[in-house]
């Protein structure tokens, strides 16, 4: 029996984020991308940012590196068991093309700068599904 | 600018008030009419920011007595917004819509909608949902994202954000209406919880219930109050939608741009400053945002409060009620009724000498701004 009171939260998707969602129920981690500039950006547009063509999700690499990161010791949101870890990566594919995730592994191993490999997994058991970060050797 | 604070009102900061936000906004307002002498039938604008947890201007305009308003303004943020709704509120005041808007922040920040914690389960929404997975969702785990960078980048140390806290604590040491008054020492600091690491208990704010109300009016009203007006020599407001992981350098907030924005506005200098009320929702926040606007080079923000110059005696006292840290979060308009204390010289055992120029900063991380108040007329 899981207590509702410790689920964490969830996406609520709209128009724009959607297919970001979806594609990761489907197991494929994608960004969104400009179709003319090539540029990457999340969260996702319907639009560029830069030159205002229409965007589409393309499949990254999931590979990254951590821009910085804490270490959660209280339990401000539900959902986890401190102490863990939520980073901010940067993906491979574009400097500054980052997000936030939960990084699986001892908080005494995470360092800046050291590489991570992606894999999707379910939110809880909310039938949404999202990026989580493991160390992986340089 | 030619608009001047007349009149500051406040409730009591407490855990649990008791009361709605309407009320204590309110009693806030009729603090700051009492103080400037002036009747509701003058004020013709109010204005408030809020992120749906407190009562919108018309409400509380209508509980003071007043029908309807010329302007009234609820706008949607944080403390990013408190400098730039004092401005906007002067600039309304100039162009001659009003003459005088009361000005106000009322929340049950403890007792009612907390910043610093979600209850679950909950469905998040906007940019939001894409941070909902990690649960990165409240400002202490922003801000320590933020300052591990720094502390990667630059060598700035815990000990660095703890003599910002400990001086902010000497300093609400003498003011009777802080949440937090008890000394702090540097073992009591580094001995203090974990919330988010980089982040201990010492570097978040004191979460309160309470009100605070300025009364801004134009020159003519300002001329016939009660108090020495304390005026509004300038502006500055950098607000951006990077977010908390898209935002290129972390150890840098808005202030990079708002610091040298700000300076050639006016005309001033950080020395010329005899108060700084920095936006102090983490110490963090201190440290980056004294960097933005020019007290002291890149990582050097530990030495300055270490060696003294943000106290008494020093280059500038920061936060001489104690800041949001000691003082109470009251979303940063605290700052401003501590800074027109300070200039009418009415702040008591905690006075600073001759104190003729104050900075008030708002906000942290990709957005904020700040005015700069003086004494004597610009």
């Amino acid at each position: 029996m899981s207590d509702a009171l410790l689920l964490p939260p969830v996406p609520l998707p709209d128009a724009d984020s959607e297919a970001y969602w979806e594609s990761l129920r489907a197991g494929t981690f994608a960004i969104s991308r400009c179709s003319a500039c090539r540029t990457w950006m999340h969260p996702p547009l319907e639009a560029c940012r830069r030159c205002g063509a229409p965007t589409a999700l393309e499949s990254v690499s999931g590979k990254g590196n951590v821009f910085s990161f804490i270490v959660v010791r209280h339990p401000a949101v539900p959902g986890h068991a401190p102490p863990y870890v939520i980073a901010v990566i940067e993906l491979a594919e574009q400097p500054g093309l980052r997000l936030t995730g939960i990084v699986d592994a001892d908080p005494k191993a995470v360092t800046i700068g050291a590489p991570v490999q992606a894999t999707v997994a379910e939110i809880g058991d909310s039938g949404m599904f999202a990026p989580r970060f493991q160390l992986v050797a340089s | 600018m030619s608009s001047a604070i007349v009149g500051i009102g406040r409730t009591a900061y407490s855990r649990r008030s008791g009361r709605t936000t309407k009320a204590m906004a309110a009693d806030a307002c009729r603090g700051a009419l009492a103080d400037a002498g002036l009747t509701m039938a003058e004020v013709d604008g109010m204005c408030t920011f809020m992120v749906m947890d407190s009562a919108q201007p018309i409400e509380v305009a209508w509980a003071l007595g007043r029908d309807q308003l010329a302007w009234a303004n609820g706008m949607y943020g944080g403390g990013n917004l408190v400098a730039d709704q004092i401005a906007t509120a002067a600039a309304v005041i100039e162009a001659g819509i009003c003459q005088a808007v009361l000005v106000y922040r009322s929340l049950n920040g403890r007792s009612g909608y907390r910043f610093g914690t979600i209850d679950g389960p909950m469905q998040v929404e906007g940019d939001g949902q894409f941070d909902a997975p990690s649960g990165f969702l409240v400002p202490p785990q922003w801000f320590a994202m933020w300052a591990r960078r720094h502390q990667h980048v630059y060598g700035s140390t815990a000990e660095d954000l703890g003599h910002i806290a400990i001086t902010e604590r000497s300093h609400a040491e003498r003011n009777e209406h802080a949440l937090r008054r008890e000394p702090l020492t540097m073992d009591e600091y580094l001995a203090g919880r974990f919330i988010a690491e980089p982040f201990r208990i010492y570097d978040c704010t004191s979460e309160v219930d309470g009100a605070v109300a300025i009364l801004l009016a134009s020159e003519a009203v300002a001329r016939g109050t009660n108090k020495p007006p304390v005026w509004l020599v300038g502006s500055a407001n950098s607000q951006s939608g990077a977010g908390w992981s898209t935002w290129d350098d972390p150890t840098e907030m808005y202030a990079r741009s708002v610091g040298p924005v700000l300076w050639d506005r006016t005309g001033l200098r950080p020395g010329d400053m005899d108060v700084a009320c920095m936006y102090d929702c983490f110490t963090y926040t201190v440290m980056a945002t004294m960097e933005g606007y020019g007290f002291c080079e890149k990582g050097e923000v530990g030495s300055y409060f270490a060696k003294g110059r943000a106290t008494y005696g020093g280059d500038v006292v920061v936060n001489p009620h104690g800041g949001l840290l000691s003082e109470g979060y009251i979303h940063g308009l605290n700052h401003h009724y501590e800074a027109t204390l300070q200039l009418r010289g009415d702040a008591g055992v905690r006075q600073v000498p001759d104190a003729r120029l104050a900075l008030v900063t708002a906000g942290g991380g990709p957005f904020g701004g700040a005015n700069i108040y003086a004494k004597d007329k610009p």
